[in-house]
């Protein structure tokens, strides 16, 4: 369990969380035009930062929920998965990742949500997808030295950088906001975002 | 309205993020401490030796043990895999999530410590040997069973005998009873001092181990 929040729902109850967020998920992507390649690659150009958008106000949303869940005592987060840090593995990852990004104009779960409205893209990117999972796996013994390779730990950064929590949380919003505001800067001198 | 909505939302984060950063941390005030506090009362802090020697036995996933004595007591003797490390040391260490940690000192003090700091750096599965290096020697490499034991000590013995010799020990039965290590798991007050380790890693030496 990634959020033990006080609910006692059960093996099954649990389970229909998975379908039911993935569900929500795809349903705020598509509202919010990721399903579209040309306003996806529109943010390589910086002619269209809804991903930015989208994502960052997410993750914000996200931080300050688990700060004053946890802060309230309702969220343990010592029982909440912080994944492992692997550096260069992780990196290469992330050249991968956004190299397929800008390629396509989808990354997974817009592929998704592209394919569930209706473009064949959205298809092609998911069959992509599935192939490289593929191809991973079929390499995976090969891979396995450098995939464990540079291991960090469970690193958070307020034990990065010896700071509060709160500073973070503070800073991280701050840079979120300034951020929109330039964005909608940037979209306006391009006269407005790409419509869906 | 368009405009309106998104500087609302900008407000409100303004808000909890300065509540964030004036409340400094995501924890009701003490609750680590008091979660801490009900560990030790639980007596979950700790691992006994003989159930130590199982998880090295049978390769328990993620184990790390490491031993807070001098380097040069851990060079004459220490538990099986166990890793040197100073204190700083082990709170610089960076460990995976799934990391099974056990210490030990030479007692179990300086262990109780770095478990201490270990937890309150958010490491979850740390345990530390309540009485170090004399109770892996006294339960584990050199368990004794006087002529005339008790159940629990027969019970006790039996336990460490298959561990003993898989880590190179000599068990003894039949021995004085003056000569039985005792220790908590005997009920006896008795810790572990520098002297009474010294002498039982000495016999250890002398008999070429």
């Amino acid at each position: 369990m990634s959020a033990p929040l006080p609910l006692d729902l059960g093996e099954p109850a649990l389970l229909l969380t998975a379908p039911v967020l993935g569900f929500a998920f795809g349903w705020f992507l598509e509202r919010s035009g990721l399903g579209h390649p040309a306003k996806l690659a529109a943010q390589f150009y910086l002619r269209d930062l809804t991903v930015f958008k989208v994502l960052f106000s997410a993750l914000v949303t996200a931080m300050l929920g688990a700060f004053w869940l946890g802060r309230l005592g309702l969220l343990d987060l010592g029982r909440v998965y912080v994944p492992e840090t692997f550096l260069l593995p992780q990196l290469a990852g992330g050249v991968i990742f956004g190299s397929g990004f800008v390629l396509a104009g989808l990354c997974p779960g817009t592929s998704c949500v592209a394919w569930a409205s209706g473009r064949w893209d959205g298809l092609a990117v998911m069959l992509g997808m599935l192939a490289g999972v593929l191809g991973y796996m079929l390499a995976q013994p090969l891979l396995q030295p450098f995939a464990d390779a540079t291991s960090r730990g469970s690193v958070t950064l307020p034990h990065l950088l010896h700071v509060p929590t709160g500073l973070l949380v503070a800073a991280i919003t701050a840079i979120a906001l300034g951020g929109f505001a330039l964005a909608e800067r940037i979209e306006a001198k391009h006269a407005g975002v790409l419509e869906h | 309205m368009r405009t309106l909505t998104p500087r609302r939302l900008a407000m409100a984060a303004v808000v909890l993020a300065l509540g964030a950063l004036a409340a400094g941390e995501p924890r009701p005030p003490g609750q680590d401490l008091m979660a801490l506090a009900a560990e030790i009362e639980a007596e979950r802090d700790h691992v006994s030796a003989p159930e130590l020697a199982q998880w090295i036995r049978r390769g328990e996933p993620g184990l790390r043990i490491f031993d807070l004595r001098a380097r040069a007591e851990y060079d004459e003797l220490h538990v099986a895999g166990a890793e040197w490390v100073t204190l700083e040391g082990l709170l610089r260490l960076s460990l995976p999530g799934d990391a099974k940690v056990v210490l030990y000192s030479e007692g179990g003090a300086h262990s109780a410590q770095a478990w201490l700091l270990l937890r309150a750096r958010g490491v979850r599965a740390v345990w530390f040997l309540r009485e170090g290096m004399y109770e892996w020697i006294a339960r584990v490499l050199e368990p004794r069973l006087p002529r005339d034991p008790s159940p629990a000590e027969q019970a006790e013995y039996d336990v460490a005998l298959p561990l003993s010799r898989y880590f190179g020990g000599v068990p003894r039965r039949d021995v004085p009873r003056a000569q039985v290590p005792t220790g908590y798991w005997t009920g006896s007050e008795t810790r572990a001092t520098t002297p009474r380790v010294a002498e039982a890693v000495g016999r250890i030496r002398r008999r070429g181990c």
